[in-house]
């Protein structure tokens, strides 16, 4: 037993020593690439953040604003469900400063139940208004736009269609997935019904379910599923499909297809950054904020993660099409939290989970 | 400690308040659920009646009965053949075996899918062979067969601990006395593994009813899917039908208890020799059918996770879009899952002992309830136990807030949602203890702690270290707690390839994912070495 015990050690210390090396401070380059100054001295100050929007991404940003502020940034990284379930039931006991979701739903269930704070009007204006709370309680900072993802083998491009209406022609038979239950289709089904009015909302829904169209879990999968070739098309948000192709290259069959500018198929669905109303350091939640709009940032976003800037002035990256977004501004999206319930009770209702 | 060596006394005093606050402690996520039902108007048995309700809690209930028997019968017959035969290669199946445990659902089930589905990997391969499309696995049948895959170590590990400890004997006499091969196996062996079948069973049961991530990947719908939506749309529906789940989850615990209850106990014994039934002419194709399980079990979501790495290797050192993590991050992600794994592993195995005592020994009612809220819990969504224990972290005040943010908590966390993994094995391990062998080691003055260091655990050790790698494997593999309750700044490798795996990031996640699973092969392979050395 005693020889097993060191033979597992040798192996411990060997990968030990395989990957020891690098154990420096350095910013890392996604983390360079938004500030590449002089460090500032330790302020002496700490932020806490809940962030949906994951480590692999924001990372690089949080490590740039320590440099830069000298602040010190503790993350808690999580899914935007679980943490803002989690600052509701901290209520104003909670730890954080900054909540990041990765979509509308989340801070608009805060909203509703009155967790957060009222932004200072100045960082509200770094984005363009109707990327913004009307009531000033978040602001968007990156969007991913709602697209068709198709399967360039099984799909031919002048088969595709120009709006999600189209979906329901018997030619799209069994063709069509959609992430049903996932937060990013919540999302966009509460702008939908809000924009189209619950009847017709409902009945594109229902259509689709007599059409056939395919439940699957997320985006991702959905994405992933295209790509072999499972189904022809899917509606998900734009940005997985890039990260898809980045990651495995040329054997992935799928590419993104744009819907008509107007049509409810290609509105962009935001990010959003919050303070929780218990937040015990407002003032410097909104430096952190503010920086998430700064240009370098919101470059790195288009550039480096292939998502849509918000602050007014910067371009999204050329890979990405540019497109006007869906005049959203209208929305009430308080909807996307109070409505949610309805939103969900429908989709429940259509039976598309059994699809 | 006790007053008699008799079985059948009551229990000490110290070992039933030990009892008492185990129960009251396990039980915070469930009287954190109740509690939520009544404060948030929910209407539990209002949501029994609707068809919203009942159609979701059937098809779980189906999947739930289905994965069982076939994990029960996957599980039971892999710990015999590679336990008591003369199976080619025994050492390493009983290395790999266990290892399914480990795959998280969310990234093991869309591996498995990757490699088998339509365009898959499989594909791929079978197409030289003239097969164009392998068939799509969904619905019932995908999530039957990859949560079967998954689970069968929950039976196999508890059986194969038991069987190591009976004696070889058995199947000889039997056969001596005219039985055939199977019909010995039948009368002698079953009786004997009985207990840890319907243990292991359970777990499975309970785990599946549980499961959000193979059965939303495989597009099944069932009631995890509905608490899921409802958590930020309709919160006390959410909680509502976890109560069910909670229920439902009790039930099935009782309804074991009845059947083991009614199970023959029978005494443990080191088996003196390696025991080896001789396959003959079936030892090969015994091999194939072993192979074929671990070649879908783990080779097959293996084989997608693997190629998620190099595809993400080969692009950074062609110059790609470099990977975002280091070998720094993917080993400070490393030590801090074993670090948890480990400490969980040990702190459940003590937790579970006494009440396992209290049960199995003394059939004290307070070992009854510890044991049935130990295990009941384990069917709870484990954001709920998150959530819960940072209600009550922050209603204990001051004691709360020095605990918050602290390893402590994560593994008490942990223990709670885990222990029971370790609950059933200790318990079978409890009651196999021969009752002469407490007699006579009494008459010779051996008493409490030194009893129960000089004859029990020496006795139970394969049960509590089958429990412990239950435990341990699942801890490395659990999500919502280590997201929400582990220290800030305390990234495990689950959590890691989580957030890689929702961004797409595929290469990040499969890397980490292959390191998961080769820690576990390691930790696997020292285990089953130590016990060859041991016994």
């Amino acid at each position: 037993m005693r020889l097993h015990l060191l033979t597992l050690a040798l192996v411990f210390g060997l990968v030990g020593t395989a990957c020891g090396g690098s154990g420096s401070d350095d910013l890392s380059e996604a983390a360079l690439e938004i500030y590449a100054g002089e460090c500032a001295e330790s302020t002496g100050d700490s932020l806490t953040v809940y962030s949906g929007r994951t480590e692999n991404l924001i990372e690089p940003v949080i490590d740039a604003f320590e440099c830069k502020s000298g602040v010190d940034v503790a993350v808690r990284w999580a899914t935007s469900t679980q943490l803002a379930l989690l600052i509701d039931e901290e209520g104003d006991r909670t730890a954080a400063d900054v909540y990041l979701s990765r979509s509308p739903g989340p801070v608009g269930f805060l909203k509703a139940n009155d967790r957060l704070a009222q932004l200072d009007q100045a960082t509200l204006d770094l984005a363009e208004e109707r990327y913004r709370d009307p009531d000033g309680e978040w602001v968007g900072f990156s969007g991913r736009k709602r697209v068709l993802v198709y399967n360039i083998d099984t799909v031919g491009e002048a088969d595709l269609p120009n709006s999600v209406f189209e979906l329901t022609d018997p030619g799209w038979k069994g063709k069509v997935a959609i992430p049903a239950t996932n937060g990013s289709f919540i999302d966009w089904f509460t702008v939908f019904r809000d924009l189209h009015g619950n009847d017709v909302a409902t009945q594109w829904l229902n259509d689709m379910v007599d059409n056939d169209a395919h439940f699957y879990a997320n985006n991702r999968a959905i994405v992933e599923a295209v790509g072999r070739g499972e189904i022809e098309v899917g509606l998900v948000n734009h940005y997985y499909n890039y990260q898809e192709e980045a990651a495995i290259g040329d054997d992935h069959r799928a590419r993104n297809h744009d819907l008509a500018d107007d049509d409810i198929g290609s509105l962009l669905l935001i990010t959003a950054a919050a303070i929780p109303a218990a937040s015990d350091d407002v003032e410097l939640a909104h430096t952190l904020i503010n920086f998430l709009l700064t240009e370098p940032v919101q470059t790195y976003f288009t550039d480096e993660t292939f998502e849509y800037p918000l602050a007014s002035g910067v371009e999204p990256t050329a890979v990405l099409p540019t497109f006007d977004a869906l005049e959203i501004g209208s929305v009430d999206f308080d909807a996307l939290g109070g409505g949610f319930e309805e939103t969900a009770r429908i989709i429940e209702a259509s039976g598309i989970q059994n699809q | 400690m006790s007053r008699s060596t008799n079985g059948e006394d009551s229990a000490p005093l110290a070992l039933r308040t030990i009892g008492i606050v185990l129960a009251i402690t396990f039980a915070f996520p469930g009287a954190y659920l109740v509690w939520r039902n009544f404060t948030e108007d929910a209407d539990p048995t209002g949501l029994l009646f609707s068809s919203a309700t009942v159609e979701p809690m059937l098809r779980t209930l189906r999947l739930a009965v289905s994965v069982s028997v076939a994990a029960a019968g996957l599980g039971t017959s892999l710990a015999w053949f590679s336990t008591r035969t003369d199976l080619p290669m025994a050492q390493m199946w009983r290395v790999l075996l266990p290892l399914p445990l480990v795959f998280p659902t969310f990234i093991g089930a869309a591996a498995f899918i990757r490699t088998l589905n339509p365009g898959g990997l499989g594909n791929d391969v079978l197409s030289d062979f003239g097969v164009d499309q392998t068939p799509e696995l969904s619905g019932f049948f995908g999530a039957w067969l990859v949560l079967t895959l998954f689970t069968f170590p929950y039976v196999y590990l508890p059986v194969a601990a038991r069987l190591r400890q009976l004696p070889g004997s058995f199947e000889d006499s039997a056969r001596v006395l005219g039985d055939s091969a199977a019909r010995a196996v039948a009368k002698t062996v079953l009786p004997h593994i009985s207990g840890s079948v319907a243990a292991g069973t359970l777990l499975v049961f309970l785990y599946t009813i549980s499961d959000f991530g193979a059965v939303q990947l495989m597009r099944y719908d069932t009631l995890t899917r509905a608490i899921e939506t409802n958590y930020l749309a309709r919160p006390p529906t959410a909680f509502a039908l976890s109560l069910v789940l909670m229920v439902m989850a009790a039930l099935v615990v009782a309804a074991e208890r009845l059947v083991s209850r009614r199970l023959p106990v029978m005494g443990a014994a080191r088996s003196s020799r390696a025991v080896q039934y001789r396959l003959g002419r079936w030892r090969w194709p015994c091999f194939g059918a072993v192979f074929a399980a671990a070649a879908l079990s783990l080779g097959a979501p293996t084989a997608a996770l693997v190629d998620w790495a190099s595809d993400g290797l080969l692009r950074e050192r062609r110059g790609g879009r470099p990977l975002t993590i280091d070998a720094d991050k993917v080993l400070e992600a490393t030590v801090n899952t074993l670090t948890a794994g480990v400490l969980t592993a040990l702190a459940a195995a003590l937790a579970v002992i006494p009440i396992a005592y209290l049960l199995g020994r003394y059939r004290d009612r307070i070992g009854s309830l510890s044991h049935a809220v130990v295990i009941a819990t384990f069917a709870l969504p484990g954001i709920l136990i998150a959530l819960a224990l940072r209600f009550w972290t922050i209603k204990a005040g001051p004691a709360g807030d020095l605990l918050y943010d602290t390893l402590a908590l994560l593994i008490f966390a942990y223990t709670v949602r885990f222990a029971s993994l370790a609950m059933g094995v200790t318990l079978v391990a409890v009651r196999s203890i021969p009752a002469p062998m407490r007699d006579v080691a009494a008459t010779l003055g051996a008493k409490g702690p030194r009893r129960l260091a000089s004859i029990d655990l020496p006795l139970m050790t394969p049960g509590i270290l089958a429990g412990a790698g239950l435990v341990l494997m699942s801890t490395m593999k659990e999500l919502p707690i280590s997201l929400i309750v582990a220290p800030i700044g305390f990234p495990t490798l689950t959590t890691r390839i989580f957030g890689s795996f929702e961004d797409a990031f595929v290469a990040e996640a499969g890397i980490m994912a292959v390191v998961l699973v080769a820690i576990s092969a390691l930790l696997s392979w020292f285990l089953v070495l130590r016990r060859a050395d041991h016994f």
